[in-house]
């Protein structure tokens, strides 16, 4: 008997060791964010992303979706998300505090351009042919969608305060040749990506439109992780996860749907275009 | 008998026409009352959500909240939607195209039915309607949602089409079978008008057996109708005769004339028998005598065969003769000098004339006037007898001195009316001899300034009254 009492002591003790290792054992979720300004809110891509990512990382993958570049690198700068697919642009602006963990890659290489769109029929061969547009920016953060218009307007030496006749934001590539195409807007800024991936998934629209201008080649919007935790184990395992992309169904789903090669690890100079197109604005103060 | 159906069937018609209209305006107010509804929900939406939107000038919100409400399906599809500021700018519109932004659009709103007007117009196929839009307290101007309207139109034309379809074979149904109905209700009436509308045959009354005993009202009507026949038949009876009292009237008349007649020469007659009988042996007596006897009874005989001759119950079908007017004027002549009248015998009717006039109704005609003419005319009057051929039509005037037809007697030589027996002097068996003669009679006055009755008769044959 007092062999097996003190069995049933030892498992009670175990017990009571092994029980803040369960509890420990429920991980907090991996905090993603996202934009509609460069992904749109699709619920079937959300899934397969959310599906790989839960698997490769072992733990519950949740969205956080905002509707600015500038709350998301809000929300990543406070901690309150692990990672976010952002712009270089608000890389460069936070980039002290903030760190690349991958870059996407499209058509063989981590880079893609910005593009200046106008209606079809438009008789107008660049950007200087715009003057008195009503012209659609994407997102006050975004390159493609912002900076690099303002950034070439200044090269030209025109004002961009002064240059269109109106402009807006519509927080979003796709909202930017929406407006485009429907007329709401004469011309826009728009990520080449996005208006090239439109272009297999809504080509009615994007038929409607036409490119006017096309920037230099800059690093892909990347994944975006705090300085500090550039080189921790979740940062690791949530980059191994989007470079097996490719190996499981549900990651490779998702890259067909963003019409993505894969992701790959940034290099020291990914974001130099930006850099360089961020010192024209800085220069002109 | 047509006109009743007919008329119950048009009825029939007025009456789907109406039903069809107010289905119609029924209809209408349904699909207003729809698009009412319909259209508050989108503004009330629409107003919940676009306020901060307008605040901060974010114009792709607006167009995308616009646009969806735009991207909408259904029977009432929001084609279009605008809003105007409280300068009358565009601020978005889903059709930038049309209304680009801050272009001045002021006529949009005035063009725009309120969405809380009584009515709408929705014949168009399309209709835009407006509401004032405010967030917090601050204007913010209209929204013009312009709807298609298409599907109510068409729903309505299609709905028409079904009322017209519907309402045409359901009157038609219905029509015939009131024109089927009144006409069986009608029956019993038209047959009643078949039997008075029969012409040449007499009126027959409906055979008690083919009266509805169970349409009380019908039956009722067959009676009086039977009742009528009867009644008519008894005049016409009582009309036979009376006119056939009527022919001796013209006979009592002249029953002390032609007595006189007789007796005039019957005692000069006897005389010659007497003489006869006292010198039977003096041949140059006897011959004399013989020849005075010959002569009174000849006269004697042509007074007695005049008088048979117009008083023979059948008509005579024969054609006149000259010999007939003679034998008038042998009747009239003495009637005339009893009262010391001046006879005018004016006889210009040609014997080819005379030939195609039948002689027994003209005999009576011309003998009942003259007759009246005499009695009118008074002792030393005057009458006369003109009978003269103008065309095709033979005239028969008599004429007298007197004071003329008096008023009372004109309907019964004049017109049709039935009128009660005596009193007529014969006037009724005149006008009635001269209706079968196919004739007519006017009053008139001779050159001599006498009052004549003129008989105007038709020299159309004896054989041709007959037909």
């Amino acid at each position: 008997m007092r062999f097996q009492r003190r069995k049933v002591l030892t498992g009670a003790g175990a017990a009571l060791l092994v029980a803040p290792g369960i509890l420990r054992a429920q991980p907090v979720p991996f905090r993603f964010g996202l934009t509609p300004v460069f992904l749109d809110d699709d619920w079937q891509l959300l899934d397969l992303l959310r599906t790989h990512l839960t698997i490769r990382l072992g733990r519950e993958v949740e969205f956080l979706q905002r509707r600015t570049y500038k709350e998301v690198t809000a929300l990543l700068l406070m901690g309150e998300i692990d990672a976010a697919w952002l712009c270089g642009y608000p890389l460069l602006q936070n980039i002290d505090r903030l760190s690349a963990l991958a870059l996407p890659v499209w058509r063989g290489q981590p880079n893609y351009s910005a593009k200046i769109i106008t209606g079809t029929g438009r008789a107008a061969k660049g950007l200087g042919d715009l003057r008195g547009d009503i012209h659609a920016y994407s997102d006050p953060d975004s390159n493609s969608g912002h900076l690099v218009t303002v950034s070439e307007l200044l090269k030209q030496n025109h004002r961009p305060e002064a240059f269109f006749g109106r402009s807006f934001f519509t927080y979003g590539h796709r909202n930017v040749v929406r407006a485009v195409a429907r007329g709401l807007a004469q011309s826009g800024s728009v990520d080449g990506y996005v208006h090239d991936a439109m272009r297999r998934a809504e080509p009615e629209l994007v038929a409607r439109t036409s490119v006017v201008w096309e920037s230099e080649l800059f690093g892909f919007p990347p994944i975006v992780v705090a300085r500090e935790a550039l080189d921790s184990g979740p940062a690791r395992d949530f980059f191994a996860a989007l470079a097996t992309m490719p190996e499981s169904d549900a990651g490779a789903d998702a890259l067909q749907m963003l019409q993505l090669d894969g992701f790959a690890a940034p290099n020291a100079h990914s974001f130099d275009q930006i850099a360089a197109r961020m010192r024209i604005v800085a220069e002109r103060g | 008998m047509v006109k009743g159906p007919l008329l119950a069937a048009g009825l029939l018609v007025l009456v789907g026409i109406l039903a069809s209209h107010l289905v119609l305006r029924a209809l209408v107010n349904t699909q207003e009352r729809h698009l009412r509804e319909m259209a508050l929900l989108e503004f009330a939406g629409v107003e919940a959500t676009i306020g901060p939107f307008v605040v901060r000038d974010d114009i792709w919100e607006m167009f995308d909240l616009l646009d969806r409400v735009t991207q909408r399906e259904g029977a009432l599809r929001p084609l279009q939607a605008t809003l105007i500021d409280p300068l009358g700018r565009v601020s978005v519109s889903t059709a930038p195209d049309v209304n680009p932004l801050g272009a001045q659009r002021a006529g949009m709103v005035s063009d725009a039915t309120p969405v809380t007007a009584a009515q709408y117009d929705l014949g168009d196929g399309r209709i835009a309607l407006s509401k004032v839009m405010q967030y917090q307290g601050r204007p913010l101007g209209q929204v013009i949602i312009e709807f298609d309207t298409t599907g109510f139109v068409a729903e309505r034309a299609r709905t028409a089409g079904f009322l017209i379809a519907g309402n045409a074979i359901a009157t038609l149904i219905a029509a015939l079978l009131g024109f089927w109905l009144m006409r069986r209700v009608l029956r019993p009436v038209a047959r009643l008008t078949d039997e008075m509308g029969r012409s040449g045959d007499a009126l027959t009354p409906i055979p008690d057996a083919a009266i509805p005993r169970r349409n009380p009202e019908i039956a009722k009507l067959y009676d009086t109708y039977n009742g009528l026949i009867r009644a008519v038949e008894e005049r016409n009876a009582s009309a036979r005769r009376l006119a056939d009292r009527e022919r001796f009237v013209s006979l009592g008349r002249l029953a002390g004339t032609l007595a006189h007649e007789v007796n005039n020469p019957l005692g000069g007659l006897l005389n010659t028998v007497d003489t006869l009988r006292t010198y039977p042996d003096r041949a140059d007596v006897v011959r004399s005598s013989a020849d005075l006897l010959d002569r009174g009874l000849r006269h004697m005989r042509d007074v007695v065969r005049a008088t048979l001759d117009i008083h023979r119950d059948a008509p005579e079908r024969r054609p006149l003769s000259l010999a007939d007017l003679e034998d008038m004027y042998l009747l009239i002549r003495p009637e005339a000098e009893q009262r010391g009248q001046k006879l005018h015998w004016d006889i210009t009717l040609s014997e080819a004339c005379a030939a195609r006039l039948p002689a027994g109704p003209v005999r009576q005609i011309a003998l009942n006037l003259l007759l009246n003419a005499a009695s009118v005319a008074g002792y030393g009057g005057e009458i006369g007898l003109r009978l003269e051929c103008d065309g095709e039509v033979a005239l028969l005037a008599v004429q007298d001195s007197g004071p003329g037809l008096p008023g009372h007697l004109h309907p019964r030589l004049l017109s049709d009316t039935p009128v009660e027996p005596g009193g007529g002097v014969g006037l009724r068996l005149v006008r009635e001899l001269v209706r079968g003669a196919g004739g007519r009679i006017t009053l008139g006055q001779s050159q001599q300034g006498l009052q004549e009755i003129q008989v105007h008769l038709p020299c159309a044959g004896i054989g041709a009254q007959d037909a």
